[in-house]
């Protein structure tokens, strides 16, 4: 039993993650009707320019000390003696890393912000009226762009970068069962939830919410009545961008920087498939079981069987709900 | 209000819908639009509100002018914030969304303009609308969308509404309200219309003028009460006179060739 909510906590955790991937693909898919193949690139790029802003340019020689490593004397006290690997040691720690955590953060959401309107501007926007499928298929063919630009400008070592939060383990008693986690992990969830959480409370009670749904119902009557569809699609990008940069300063402080990001985000499609490409609650029911499916193969069947159960169960689900869980059934498939 | 001079359109570079069309709106005029399927009535409204170019249509030569300014390239959100609202054939609600934000959606027309969206005076004008604000729109009855699309082209405030085809689909009765309900928007808002329409009887009820459209020209055009007596538009648009002829083949081979005119 304690083991068995430990894996479940763990699942849970990474199906946070998923889903703040998800997110992305499914804005875009809902404002522009396109299934964004490069949306997994687009994260590798946003965890590259996190590792850019927090570790390479917050050593370089013109920026201040305290950006590296902000020690102020209340901070020194506050730690003072603590021991190794306590939560207090951990937090005094990532206080001290947390001008350049930040400086990383901002500059990855505005960088990707950045990248995500020139692909919108350059590749999407002239293909505005021809078929969904072209654009789609140029969305894979960013695969390749974004990929090889990434391996010229960053090089392809596996890099570490500073979590986003305090990382120390937590232990914890639930029903007797002594169990554990992250505070880094923790950390994740939260951050991943709230963004999730957000975008789908703007969009269900605000304005711009309305017009976002009303463009993804029907694009050409929303644009005859005086809602600005183009900027709709570039807003569907930024979301898509800046929360994809988010998610891969997630995967890469979790296991590292490295060009597999790509493909992982690339996986996370399956899981949109599964929860329906245009539905927000789908998608998250869906990000929540292959995270609980994957760590609960890995409990039972180990490590190399993991990898590919959830995406059987993606399979499963697809051929008896072609449209996924929540998904609306006249959409077209990929 | 809105003069449409000799335009040509043709979709995808190779099929020519209008050939040289030209036609006029005045302020203040409910003008309506008949022509046989595929003339290319929906067309004009499309080129008039500028959707074309998302449906791999272009205008080729002639221009459009809305208030005196060409318009053939402007972007269609540009033109309802102008006051040019297009309500498109087959009512095209929102369907998942509620009837409140169906008109909340439809209040950007009022973007960068003084006015502010006044719901009230849309739930007055269809007092239905208001029982069934936080209903989803899908479910409403067809009647019931028609008002909801002439509603969301109400929020923005229109100086002229395009407005394809409100009777499809509607039973009789439910034709005659839409068609009051249309009446009124034109006299108690003062919205000109540019009305499509393929039942010429109850557009003639509103209009005030009209063109009759076939293969892309206009081939007849006049006051309504001139329309009404033309002996070709009695027979082939209102259905009525040369009643008692119709069964004779050879008055079959009549039609035909005085179908050719129009074309």
């Amino acid at each position: 039993m304690g083991q068995f909510i430990q894996y479940m906590i763990n699942g849970v955790i990474s199906g946070s993650v998923l889903a703040l991937i998800a997110l992305g693909i499914v804005a875009v898919f809902k404002a522009t009707k396109v299934v964004n193949f490069a949306h997994g690139h687009l994260i590798l790029f946003g965890a590259y320019f996190y590792f850019t802003f927090s570790v390479v340019l917050s050593e370089a020689a013109f920026m201040p000390d305290w950006i590296r490593s902000w020690d102020p004397a209340w901070l020194q006290a506050y730690a003072g003696d603590a021991a190794m690997f306590s939560p207090k040691a951990a937090i005094a720690s990532w206080v001290s890393d947390l001008p350049r955590i930040l400086l990383g953060l901002i500059g990855a959401l505005a960088a990707n912000a950045v990248l995500a309107l020139i692909i919108e501007r350059l590749v999407m926007r002239p293909l505005l009226g021809q078929s969904a499928f072209a654009m789609i298929l140029s969305t894979v063919g960013l695969i390749w762009v974004l990929e090889g630009s990434a391996g010229l400008i960053w090089t392809a070592e596996a890099e570490q970068v500073p979590a986003l939060g305090p990382n120390f383990p937590i232990r914890f008693e639930l029903f007797d069962q002594n169990l554990f986690l992250f505070s880094g992990s923790l950390v994740n969830l939260v951050v991943a939830l709230l963004l999730f959480a957000s975008l789908m409370l703007v969009l269900r009670y605000t304005r711009s919410g309305v017009a976002i749904r009303a463009t993804a119902e029907d694009q050409s009557t929303a644009y005859a009545m005086g809602i600005n569809v183009p900027r709709v699609f570039s807003t569907a990008w930024l979301v898509a961008s800046t929360t994809g940069a988010v998610a891969g300063a997630i995967l890469a402080s979790r296991n590292g920087l490295s060009p597999a990001i790509g493909l992982f985000g690339l996986s996370v499609l399956a899981v949109v498939l599964m929860g329906g490409l245009d539905s927000f609650a789908g998608v998250l029911i869906a990000s929540m079981l292959v995270g609980i499916l994957s760590s609960m193969a890995q409990w039972k069947l180990g490590g190399g069987v993991a990898e590919i159960v959830p995406y059987v169960a993606v399979l499963v689900v697809i051929l008896i709900r072609p449209h996924g869980f929540m998904g609306q059934e006249e959409i077209e498939r990929i | 209000m809105l003069s449409i001079e000799n335009i040509e359109v043709a979709y995808h570079h190779a099929i020519q819908v209008l050939k040289g069309l030209t036609l006029s709106v005045e302020p203040g005029e409910v003008v309506a639009l008949l022509g046989a399927n595929g003339a290319g009535k929906t067309t004009v409204l499309k080129a008039a509100s500028g959707l074309l170019p998302l449906e791999n249509g272009s205008i080729d030569a002639g221009q459009i002018l809305f208030n005196d300014s060409p318009i053939n390239r402007v972007a269609p959100h540009e033109l309802a914030r102008a006051g040019l609202i297009h309500v498109r054939e087959g009512r095209r609600i929102f369907a998942e969304m509620t009837v409140e934000d169906n008109l909340i959606a439809a209040s950007y027309a009022l973007t960068g303009r003084k006015e502010k969206p006044d719901y009230d005076a849309v739930y007055a004008f269809f007092p239905k609308l208001k029982e069934r604000a936080h209903q989803t729109a899908g479910l409403l009855s067809g009647g019931e969308q028609q008002m909801l699309a002439i509603g969301r082209a109400l929020i923005g405030q229109p100086r002229l509404i395009l407005l394809d085809e409100p009777s499809l689909g509607l039973a009789p009765r439910m034709v005659d309200e839409i068609f009051d309900n249309i009446a009124r928007v034109n006299q108690e808002q003062g919205a000109s219309i540019l009305l499509v329409e393929q039942n010429a009887s109850a557009a003639f009820r509103i209009a005030h003028r009209g063109f009759i459209l076939e293969n892309g020209k206009v081939v007849l055009e006049g006051p309504v009460e001139q329309l009404r007596e033309n002996p070709d538009i009695q027979t082939f648009y209102l259905g009525v006179g040369e009643q008692d002829d119709k069964k004779s083949f050879r008055n079959i081979k009549h039609y035909k060739r005085r179908k050719r005119w129009l074309n």
